[in-house]
């Protein structure tokens, strides 16, 4: 293993017409596949600030936020290497099933929470993690889900009990706790809590009904309905809207309004202007509302932004609470938040300058070709430059800021893929070894770029859906894949990158 | 304890019918119900809702006869079954009123999983509306809800869907 510190290669990505993949870029892919692959309840370089795993650098928008970055990777950038990302994503929801994860809902659940504190004697301790309120959870288990089935064409998370939150100790704990749920069973619950509360949403802390984590729910709804049919995403969005026209999508001074109170249905305004309320809630609502998120977003951005030298752009953030005589600890990531927001938006100028004070500020860490910003709880150097970082913006949303594209998440849920995405050619399985640069289909051909990064024995791809008769070159020199079930298996050569080509 | 999860199974209620006869699922027991919330005050969604599923049963021709149209008033304090029976026969006379206590018309919006909420309308009279859900439910004859659809259903797909999932009589 080799750890440097130091540039993250480049600080702008362009999308090129070959749609090629920098080095930045698969440095974070490597990053969260060798997170994705840590063995169980290893969450090294993933712990924040807090404890408790209830604020807003938990395990779980860490994970969830890699299989978005990976998905949206895969739609916009590598679409025919569904094998590069179908076993990274399962590795993660793996992780996002692990009682490690969701653990903290038998305590929250409660209903103790701060401005909640009086309605804690109507709360009850609640095991089953998505079965009431928690959207900040069962949202990511949901949408997560179906993004894999969507994506891959695949009925995995279909199956019954595909996804069942277990657990059990031998030291404390009782009978064993098993919940059993599928993508199925799962949106149509999320969907009946999103009815029953008028479509306002779903709450995460009891009572808090965030605006944020009913995105997620409703992209998934969105893919429900493109892989079984109906529109309940429609039904959804048009309830919502209906909802919140009472109270108002932003506040008064143009920020997004944080959450409302289901009891007294009183909303609490974004009041400390904090990046992250506005940027993470923009950059998920342009799957649905991209005009409003859009026209918007100039403004709200421009009260976050802190220039800095030589074209870096900083994030403030806001102080940490107060409360009852304690100081709030949380992983705000408001620096990772904006960048995610700004790619999303397509604003290029503010996305290359946040990366650019990243890569300055931040140390850029190299680990066996995987990418990274470590966690620094130094919030300023000597000269004020801000150096604080939570593991959620070094490991998670740099990369996918880097990786997403204009719109990424709007296209997703627009546009998606149909059934003739699946019949073309693509890599479908993908070794360890091997670096995926270039993946797509152009005019019939299948183009890749391979490399070997020579720290692990599988160095071989498959190519699947091959046409017959279908001719194989790499590097424009025409070679005999070996074939196999699935179709032609590829030893990719060592050295520098490779062009592969399948010719039709 | 866990709450209820997924569509609404456990439908059950107890409530008064607009002629003032109190009735529960058994009453109906064996019918096809196509069960709608609202209340008389309202202005814009009970009106469409109700005119479209009107509209809806009179395309759905004499299979209309197997499905008993219900209006389940989530403003129990307005509407008594007189208020209902006057507004229903009125305008839309397929349909049969349900009212009940606050309780009662609590218990059968949780059967159902229904959102209604009390909030301020100065527009109104009284000075109050009750925004509700505008989901528009099919009971089977064995008491579960078959199907559900959305406010933005039209009355062709309500009717469509009626005629698909509802056997018609042998003819005789």
């Amino acid at each position: 293993m080799t750890v440097t510190a130091g540039s993250a290669g480049t600080a702008a990505t362009s999308t090129t017409p070959a749609r090629v993949l920098d080095e930045a870029q698969l440095g974070h892919l490597k990053h969260w596949d060798d997170l994705s692959r840590r063995l169980p309840h290893d969450w090294s370089l993933m712990q924040g600030k807090g404890a408790g795993e209830d604020d807003f650098g938990s395990y779980r928008f860490q994970l969830a936020y890699m299989v978005y970055g990976l998905a949206l990777t895969h739609r916009h950038r590598l679409p025919a290497a569904p094998g590069l990302f179908r076993p990274t994503i399962q590795r993660l929801i793996d992780k996002l099933l692990m009682p490690d994860v969701w653990l903290y809902w038998r305590d929250v659940s409660r209903g103790g929470m701060v401005m909640n504190a009086h309605l804690s004697d109507g709360y009850h301790e609640e095991w089953d993690p998505v079965v009431r309120d928690n959207i900040m959870y069962s949202a990511y288990v949901q949408s997560c889900s179906l993004l894999h089935d969507h994506l891959f064409a695949d009925d995995r998370y279909a199956q019954p009990g595909a996804l069942t939150f277990e657990h059990w100790s031998f030291f404390w704990g009782g009978e064993p706790k098993r919940f059993a749920y599928d993508r199925d069973s799962l949106n149509e619950h999320l969907y009946w809590q999103m009815v029953q509360n008028g479509y306002l949403g779903i709450a995460c802390e009891p009572n808090c009904v965030f605006q944020i984590c009913n995105q997620p729910a409703i992209l998934g709804f969105r893919l429900h309905d493109v892989i079984t049919g109906g529109d309940r995403a429609g039904e959804v969005v048009a309830g919502y809207q209906q909802a919140w026209a009472d109270f108002g999508r932003l506040d008064d001074t143009g920020h997004y309004n944080q959450m409302i109170l289901e009891d007294s249905r009183v909303v609490r305004p974004n009041a400390l202007q904090a990046p992250w309320v506005d940027a993470w809630c923009g950059a998920l609502m342009n799957t649905w509302n991209h005009d409003f998120v859009h026209e918007h977003y100039p403004r709200q951005v421009a009260d976050f932004l802190e220039p800095g030298p030589d074209g870096t752009i900083a994030v403030r953030s806001t102080p940490a609470m107060e409360v009852m005589g304690q100081t709030v600890v949380n992983d705000t990531c408001d620096l990772g938040w904006v960048a995610a927001w700004a790619s999303e938006m397509g604003d290029r100028a503010t996305l290359d300058g946040i990366l650019a004070h990243a890569d300055r500020f931040m140390a850029p860490t190299w680990r066996d070709g995987a990418l990274y910003y470590p966690r620094n709880d130094t919030e300023n150097d000597a000269e004020g430059h801000r150096t604080g970082i939570e593991p959620m913006t070094g490991n998670v949303l740099l990369g996918y800021a880097r990786l997403d594209v204009p719109d990424g998440l709007h296209e997703l849920y627009q546009h998606p893929w149909g059934p003739e995405h699946v019949a073309e050619p693509a890599l479908t399985e993908v070794g360890r070894d091997v670096e995926v640069s270039r993946a797509e289909v152009v005019d019939g051909v299948l183009h890749a770029r391979l490399r070997r990064r020579g720290l692990d024995a599988d160095g071989t791809v498959v190519l699947g859906r091959v046409p017959d008769g279908a001719r194989l070159r790499v590097d424009g020199q025409e070679v005999a894949g070996t074939p196999v079930p699935e179709g032609l298996r590829l030893d990719v050569p060592a050295g520098p990158a490779h062009d592969v080509e399948l010719v039709p | 304890m866990s709450a209820p999860t997924g569509r609404p199974t456990q439908i059950a209620f107890a409530l008064v019918d607009h002629t003032g006869r109190p009735v529960t699922l058994d009453s109906y027991r064996g019918d096809w119900l196509l069960v709608q919330f609202g209340f008389t005050s309202c202005r814009v969604v009970c009106p469409r809702a109700l005119t479209k599923l009107s509209a809806a049963l009179d395309e759905l021709g004499p299979l209309a006869e197997e499905v008993r149209p219900l209006y389940v008033s989530v403003d129990p304090e307005r509407d008594t079954p007189e208020v209902m029976r006057a507004f229903l026969t009125a305008s839309y006379p397929r349909f049969t009123g349900l009212t009940g206590t606050p309780a009662q018309v609590e218990a059968a919006k949780d059967a159902f999983r229904v959102f209604a909420r009390r909030r301020p309308d100065p527009d109104d009279p009284d000075g109050y509306a009750v925004p509700h859900t505008a989901i528009t439910y099919l009971v089977g004859p064995d008491g579960r809800v078959a199907r559900h659809w959305p406010d933005t259903a039209d009355a062709h797909t309500v009717a469509s869907d009626l005629a698909a999932t509802i056997p018609g009589r042998p003819s005789t």
